[in-house]
């Protein structure tokens, strides 16, 4: 029951009194008289903003932070007042709560920050109010995206494993033409082969002029015959090399011969091969003319090479169900003026509407506003309806439009953001390297906890310099990686602090934390106490694998297995084996010094 | 005819009325705002000294009464949807609005339609706080469906099936109205009542459970 309506309680269990005369049994007893508490005022500091509020109010729901004796840890005795480091103008919001039993979502604050407070005072999201809920859930759902598609980029782009087997090494260079100089120019000769191919079938049906014992003129393709069979021939052959590898490299055939594009490039190739197969037989080569037709998907070919027509395709895809109420919404206009348009002109003599399908072409002219001009209606009936239709064929087709529009707006967008970010990606790190300052208090404890761990093991954390030169072999090798990134952000370490410093360092980008990635080191803070509840759950030890495999597998004769129990042997296969750095750089470095 | 030609003419006035607005273009939600400025009732208690001096209440428990009262009610009054309203999330399992009826009778002593604070917080302190004498009174004020003194019957057997209707099952309730008509005319006058009550020593003891429900 609300808190509100428990102001209504002490007037109920009155005029319960009112049964009383008319009972039929005995009354149970009263339940005994809780702590009547005196309703006193509490003071609420949420960093310099004091809030107050009566302590029944805060009672109203014992299981959040507020209401139960957990506010108690936050009890400044010297002030006497209840101390919060928190956000005050979200704190405003969740006081409101317990005032009025409702919560709201100020659209103006960022939706994680709101998150973080909600999850801090212990109250769930969903009991925010009929009137926010959308608009949180919205928010939340978009920023979820984003992040998710964070993650999948930099999966994509920054994924630095560089002792993939060849197959995966062209997969990869299938997929992403810029890991390297080869993907790049095979992806530009396929791109100018497409082309070519498409040029030629487009050319070879132009009329190049009569030969000098034919009367009929002759296409180019038949005057050149042996020209365009053997560019046709030569673009073939790319494209079934360019199939072939893709099949061979694929890490799931069956899924890739499933896919689009892969059924687009076998119709693409297809025509070719059956026209050398077929020989001139009379029956067949008709039909044979008609798969020529599907030579022209080979131009489908190019949604490899550009977004746009990537998110166009994806965008009809989504708005499948707007397309669908447009064609239905269509086809039922369209048979209902075919059939008056039939029986208005069913009238007049040398009429073109032969028939009511007849009518329909008038009709789809007509409504799309085409007004071909081959079918007219000639009876006054037969006119005022052609212009209903004309005037309703404007608002049908409008009606959808915009939703289509705006959705592919917002696929649009989304890809352009994408892009946006990887590029403010390169200057966000360099903000943040500037931004990040040792926290010293916290260092100090940092360093005098490793060095407790070192005297516990009686080994001794060395070798950063090697580490570090194999991190740089490593990004050399595939930029972007956060060994690269944090041995940018070295040199600051270095100059801070001493060499434990750089340790941190590679801590920091080794985190799970995908925004955070790149060396922040003054984000180590929050970022090491969040790691540690995370590096206990498997799942995150699995979810990233970094770039310390070939360290790993270096080490693989030296780990001893009396060191530190470790959770999940690090050293499975590139693909599989993922863990957090942290975890893996000090097993890496107890595993070295073993081997000392 | 002349009803039917009345009503002819008024949907065709109707109809102009709508084909005028077509023409024009009104949107429809202009003239459903003008519905909207309800009166707004507001209604301000007695002062607190006042209503210290009218009740048994000490200061404390007015003022807590009252910022609970108006944290529910902010126009100040309640009315009968409310009150029903706020009966039904009680008792969710039964049907409520009859005994939430009779019961909203029975507190607005002036009958005007709508509970103010001072109505509410004298019947509960006469409820909670008064002698039995003044308690048995109340009751008999609500079993007094129609307020004329007398309980009759169909009054009594009204009152008990919208309290057994609390309980969700329609259960056929036990009439005590017999044990209470002493010179059986038929209805149950406030003396009768009183008494009748007074013997019952279930009944006294069942009229204290409540009193320290503030």
């Amino acid at each position: 029951m609300a808190g509100g309506v428990a102001a209504w309680l002490p007037f109920a269990r009155a005029a319960a009194i009112g049964w009383m005369p008319v009972a039929s049994a005995p009354m149970p007893l009263p339940p005994r008289d809780k702590r009547r508490s005196q309703d006193g005022l509490i003071i609420l500091n949420v960093s310099g903003s004091r809030f107050q509020t009566w302590r029944n109010t805060l009672e109203r729901y014992p299981d959040t932070l507020l209401g139960s004796t957990e506010r108690d840890f936050f009890f400044h005795e010297e002030t006497n007042e209840y101390f919060f480091d928190r956000d005050p103008d979200i704190f405003r919001h969740i006081l409101n709560f317990y005032r009025t039993g409702k919560l709201h979502y100020p659209r103006h604050e960022c939706i994680s920050a709101y998150d973080e407070e909600l999850a801090f005072f212990g109250i769930i999201p969903e009991i925010i109010g009929d009137c926010c809920y959308e608009e949180y859930k919205d928010r939340r759902r978009e920023n979820a995206e984003r992040i998710q598609d964070d993650a999948e980029n930099e999966n994509n782009n920054d994924m630095v494993v560089p002792s993939l087997s060849f197959r995966e090494t062209m997969w990869r260079a299938f997929e992403n033409p810029h890991t390297s100089t080869m993907a790049l120019v095979f992806y530009y000769v396929t791109g100018f082969f497409i082309a070519v191919s498409v040029m030629a079938n487009v050319v070879e049906t132009v009329p190049c002029g009569t030969a000098s014992n034919r009367v009929k003129e002759l296409s180019c393709g038949e005057r050149y015959a042996l020209a365009f069979f053997c560019l046709d021939t030569a673009c073939v052959m790319i494209f079934t090399v360019e199939y072939l590898l893709r099949l061979i490299a694929a890490p799931s055939r069956y899924k890739f011969v499933k896919s689009v594009m892969s059924v687009i490039d076998v119709v693409a190739i297809m025509p070719y091969y059956i026209g050398l197969v077929m020989t001139d037989n009379e029956d067949v080569s008709g039909a044979f003319v008609t798969l020529r037709v599907f030579r022209v998907f080979r131009i489908f070919k190019f949604s490899r090479h550009s977004a746009g027509l990537r998110i166009l395709g994806y965008t009809l895809k989504s708005c499948a169900s707007e397309l669908g109420f447009l064609l239905f919404s269509l086809t039922m206009a369209i048979i209902i003026f075919a059939t008056v348009m039939f029986y208005a002109e069913k009238g007049s003599s040398s009429s073109k509407f032969t028939s009511i399908p007849a009518a329909f072409w008038y009709t789809i002219v007509t409504m799309t506003t085409l007004g071909y001009g081959d079918m007219v209606p000639k009876t006054i009936m037969g006119k005022i309806f052609g212009s209903i239709c004309s005037l309703s064929g404007v608002l049908v087709i409008a009606l959808p439009v915009p939703v289509i529009v705006s959705n592919f707006s917002r696929i649009y967008h989304q890809s352009q953001r994408a892009e946006k970010r990887r590029a403010q990606k390169a200057s966000k790190e360099a903000g943040q390297s500037l931004v990040c300052k040792a926290n010293p208090i916290f260092d100090t404890d940092h360093h005098h906890l490793l060095h407790c761990l070192e005297k516990t093991t009686n080994h001794e954390f060395v070798d950063e310099q090697t580490y570090e030169t194999s991190c740089m072999e490593v990004s050399g090798m595939k930029q972007s990686m956060s060994c690269s990134s944090s041995s940018s952000s070295s040199p600051h370490g270095l100059t801070c602090c001493s060499r434990r410093n750089k340790r941190k360092s590679f801590n920091v980008p080794n985190s799970n934390m995908t925004g955070i990635r790149r060396g922040s080191i003054q984000e180590l803070s929050t970022i090491h106490i969040r790691e540690r509840p995370q590096s206990n759950s498997r799942s995150s030890l699995n979810a990233k694998f970094e770039e310390t495999v070939p360290l790993n597998s270096e080490e693989q004769p030296y780990i001893t297995a009396a060191v530190i129990s470790m959770p999940t042997p690090p050293v499975t296969t590139p693909e599989g084996g993922d863990s957090s750095c942290s975890t893996d750089f000090l097993r890496s470095n107890i595993v070295r010094v073993s081997a000392l | 005819m002349s009803s039917r030609r009345r009503r002819c003419k008024r949907q065709l006035i109707k109809f102009t009325q709508h084909i005028a607005r077509l023409i024009s273009g009104t949107l429809k939600s202009d003239n459903e705002d003008e519905e909207l400025e309800s009166t707004t009732e507001r209604y301000q208690p007695e002062n607190l000294e006042q209503l210290q001096s009218q009740t048994h209440f000490s200061r404390q428990e007015l003022q807590l009464l009252y910022r609970g009262f108006k944290n529910e009610c902010p126009s100040g009054v309640v009315n009968e949807d409310t009150f029903k309203n706020i009966y039904a999330l009680f008792f969710p399992m039964g049907d409520s609005a009859k005994y939430a009826y009779f019961l909203f009778n029975a507190f607005d002593k002036d009958q005007n339609g709508s509970l103010s604070f001072e109505e509410l917080v004298c019947d509960l302190s006469v409820l909670l706080r008064g002698t039995t004498q003044e308690k048995l009174n109340w009751a008999f004020n609500l079993y007094d469906i129609d307020k004329d003194g007398h309980i009759t019957k169909e009054e009594m057997f009204d009152i008990l099936k919208s309290i057994y209707d609390l309980m969700g099952k329609s259960i056929h309730p036990r009439l005590k109205e017999e044990k209470m008509d002493i010179n059986q005319d038929g209805v149950v006058t406030i003396d009768e009542f009183i008494d009748s009550c007074q013997k019952d020593e279930n009944i006294m003891q069942s009229l204290k459970i409540f009193d320290n429900a503030v």
